[in-house]
């Protein structure tokens, strides 16, 4: 590494002769120790899974949770120093609880990725700070119906707030991907941490960008890729967790929750079939799981 | 007339005479709420053996003018509480964010939700205490119903001093006058709670809530009610009261449309 | 004076994206005494080694209750383990006032993590230099935390920590599957033999030097919880003579594994 030994590697906010911020990118590299987190928006919700290596036999199977509830419609999660991840979570849950105090409606997922960008930029730049050592990902269902203010508590006129464009979609699936720069981008399908290669190559197959996926497939999908992108560190065991988010229809109605138990279960069976026969041939299997995944969508 | 824009939305001197600015001085102690300004009426409600009823009508006055007609005094939280509003609307919408902020704030624990009603009673107690103290109230009697640790029926009232009070039936407003002695008479200890069905409790509170339309001026026939028992919350904002008989106001004249 | 550039502070990182002020805080962790956490369906309990600075002065406090249901055994810098245990206390304590609840586990504990991730971000901070187990029980049953200098929390089944402490380790690593069903006094035993692991060769479990936590619940619900016990001196007896070296002793091992 060029840097090493330049003495401009050494202090937050400060810039090489070439223009660029180190703390900031070794952070990035304690981002890329971390296990892989994913996000996955679909038409109709969206899902978040991580992996969680089991760094001792001695953790309760099941508990610690990795993937966080922001606000009733929002969840985030984060790879690299889980500590840092907490803080983030946190700050996020503070700024979705301001954003209700000042507006009297829920934060967006845009608004909220905009916020914690800021709160994550300004620890780069001061000396006496060092930046976030996470990638944070951050997904939320902003509701398509007008909803009722925080604290309503008569129907009110019943012609709504007015102001919006005609046959303009409002509300709907976001998904956000904010790293220790502060930079954040909306996507498709977010991947970070040790397996972001292999989950991002494992996405980019799906065509999210049609707008197709739905949730339950985005679920079965999401178990997957984690499985897919462990494989590369298979001698540690780890732990699969999954939240989702689902349109007020949906099975969660609009709220940030766990995959259920038996859907979990489903999914990473699913996924380790489908890792099994990806050794002998990749194209056979896929097209022998696709029926079966759509089967069970109809039930 | 004075057009200056200082004399905007002001009464007009020369009809009402000379302003009284002492009202807008800036010197002088602070002073908060002084009164409730939209306001709520009567809550009622009653232990059984398995939960508690409890009920509000739909009514925010504005002094005596009956301002809104579909305003739901029953606020349910987590699924397992009800706490129902008398006093200040405005101070009610306040503690029903802060309770939804409270109950936002819990789902981020992985473990669930643990607030009961008894510890909701406690929080809204202390926040009604720590407001008073500070001599900006919040201008509300509540009643809390629903479940305690040990799952028992739980119902208790706090108010704008932080006074808490606990009892097998508890009424605010001009209820804790005309609903309480009905409903005492039904429960009148603990004994008496647990024999107490869900329908005869429902059948009293319903009553009661006919007796308060009847005689209190600043209630409504349109009411919300409330059954908490182990299975959760069955709310009905929606209930109109039913079988009326004014014949007790046969005889009386000189009121409201009968002027002869 | 510094292995490398990257230590002096911690807020900055390493080219690996390491905090090296926050891995030797931990290190403060191993050179303090060991002790060792355990929980089961119903009970959470902590058994810790003391030590004294000096053949005259006393033993430093290893267990510390904090409220009726939470209990932690602490292994590093006392000091800011007092810190830490005063911080849980007025926590535990708000959350009695305002709600009349006692306050959930893991709430408490990711308190005190979120309070030490910041000393690891800002600068003129240092991470804390102790690492706890903190046992207790709330609605949903009994549990036992690890919280490390990082601030890293996890909800473990068992655990040690401080000097030797990887003895202890694997011994609750091999007998872990018995522990879920095991009474109050197995799971002292258990805390106790994996305790002794650690020792160092000259080194027994005495009255003076041993410290035993316990804490449960006796039935369904908050309300039938059995509160944070603390053993110590005289009344830790009883259960250092369950592992004594003897006969006994011997039988008791063989019953375990």
């Amino acid at each position: 590494m060029t840097s090493i030994g330049t003495g401009y590697d050494l202090t937050n906010s400060v810039f090489s002769p070439d223009g660029r911020n180190f703390q900031v990118e070794y952070a990035v590299k304690a981002v890329e120790n971390g296990g892989t987190s994913i996000g996955i928006r679909c038409k109709d919700g969206v899902v978040l899974a991580c992996e969680k290596v089991i760094t001792s036999k001695l953790l309760k199977a099941g508990a610690n949770k990795r993937i966080a509830t922001i606000d009733r419609h929002m969840g985030a999660v984060s790879s690299g120093l889980v500590p840092d991840g907490r803080h983030f979570t946190s700050r996020a849950r503070e700024e979705a609880a301001s954003w209700r105090k000042v507006y009297k409606s829920p934060i967006t997922t845009a608004d909220l990725a905009g916020r914690m960008g800021g709160y994550m930029q300004a620890y780069t730049l001061y000396s006496s700070v060092r930046p976030f050592g996470v990638t944070a990902i951050v997904a939320g269902w902003d509701s398509e119906l007008e909803l009722p203010v925080d604290g309503q508590v008569g129907s009110g006129p019943s012609i709504g707030s007015g102001g919006k464009a005609k046959d303009k979609k409002y509300g709907g699936p976001g998904l956000y991907m904010i790293e220790p720069s502060g930079i954040y981008w909306g996507y498709y399908g977010a991947a970070t941490g040790k397996g972001r290669q292999t989950a991002k190559a494992e996405m980019e197959k799906l065509n999210l960008a049609e707008g197709k996926m739905s949730l339950l497939d985005g679920v079965k999908e999401a178990a997957k890729i984690i499985y897919v992108a462990h494989a590369d560190n298979k001698d540690k065991e780890f732990e699969l967790e999954m939240t989702w988010i689902s349109n007020l229809e949906g099975p969660t109605k609009g709220r940030h929750q766990e995959v259920p138990k038996e859907l979990l279960e489903d999914a990473e069976k699913l996924a380790k079939k489908a890792l099994d026969g990806d050794d002998d041939d990749e194209e056979e299997t896929k097209d022998e799981n696709k029926p079966a995944e759509a089967d069970k969508m109809e039930e | 007339m004075n057009h200056l824009p200082q004399s905007w939305g002001r009464p007009r001197d020369d009809i009402y005479g000379a302003y009284d600015h002492s009202y807008l001085q800036s010197n002088g102690p602070n002073q908060h709420t002084q009164s409730p300004i939209v306001t709520g009426t009567s809550v009622i409600a009653l232990k059984f053996k398995d939960g508690v009823v409890i009920a509000a009508d739909n009514l925010a006055s504005y002094g005596s003018l009956a301002r809104f007609t579909d305003v739901k005094r029953l606020r349910s939280f987590a699924d397992s509480s009800i706490v129902g509003f008398g006093g200040d609307v405005s101070d009610m919408q306040y503690l029903d964010r802060l309770l939804s902020s409270l109950d936002t704030r819990e789902a981020y624990c992985s473990s669930g939700h643990s607030l009961n009603a008894q510890n909701l009673h406690t929080y809204l107690a202390k926040v009604f205490y720590k407001r008073r103290s500070e001599f900006s109230p919040l201008w509300n009697q509540v009643l809390v119903a629903g479940l305690d640790a040990e799952s028992k029926p739980f119902l208790a009232s706090a108010d704008l001093l932080g006074t808490t009070f606990s009892a097998p039936s508890l009424a605010t407003g001009f209820g804790a006058h005309l609903a309480q002695p009905l409903l005492r008479k039904v429960a009148p200890d603990e004994d008496a709670v647990a024999k107490l069905s869900e329908e005869e409790a429902v059948q009293a509170v319903k009553e009661s809530m006919k007796v308060l339309f009847y005689r209190d001026a600043r209630s409504l026939d349109k009411y919300s009610i409330a059954v908490v028992t182990k299975a959760g919350i069955r709310l009905k904002e929606d209930e109109k009261l039913e079988n009326q008989s004014w014949a007790f106001a046969d005889k009386i004249r000189g009121y409201g449309t009968q002027v002869n | 004076m510094f292995r490398n550039n990257y230590d002096n502070d911690s807020v900055t990182f390493s080219p690996q994206g390491r905090i090296f002020q926050v891995e030797y805080a931990s290190e403060a962790v191993k050179q303090g005494s060991v002790v060792v956490g355990i929980v089961s369906k119903t009970h959470a309990v902590l058994v810790a080694l003391k030590r004294n600075a000096e053949e005259l002065s006393s033993y430093q406090k290893k267990v510390i209750s904090i409220d009726e249901h939470v209990g932690v055994a602490i292994a590093g810098l006392a000091s800011d383990a007092r810190v830490l245990s005063n911080f849980m206390k007025t926590q535990s304590l708000s959350s009695r006032l305002t709600y009349g609840r006692a306050i959930p586990l893991e709430r408490i504990v990711s308190a005190i993590g979120d309070r030490a991730q910041t000393n690891t971000q800002h600068y003129g901070k240092r991470p804390y230099g102790v690492g706890l187990l903190v046992t207790g029980v709330d609605e949903t049953g009994p549990h036992l935390f690890e919280f490390q200098p990082s601030g890293m929390t996890q909800e473990m089944v068992a655990c040690a920590i401080g000097a030797r402490s990887q003895m202890a380790r694997t011994y609750l690593e091999r007998n872990m599957e018995v522990f879920v069903e095991c009474g109050r006094e197995e799971l002292v035993k258990h805390g106790l033999l994996a305790l002794k692991e650690s020792l160092a060769q000259d080194k027994e479990l005495t009255v003076e030097n041993c410290s035993v936590g316990v804490v449960g619940i006796r039935g369904e619900g908050m309300k039938t919880i059995e509160g944070f016990k603390l053993y110590d001196g005289q009344e830790v007896k009883k259960w250092v003579d369950l592992v004594a070296d003897g006969a006994e002793a011997e039988e008791a091992m063989e019953v375990d594994s």
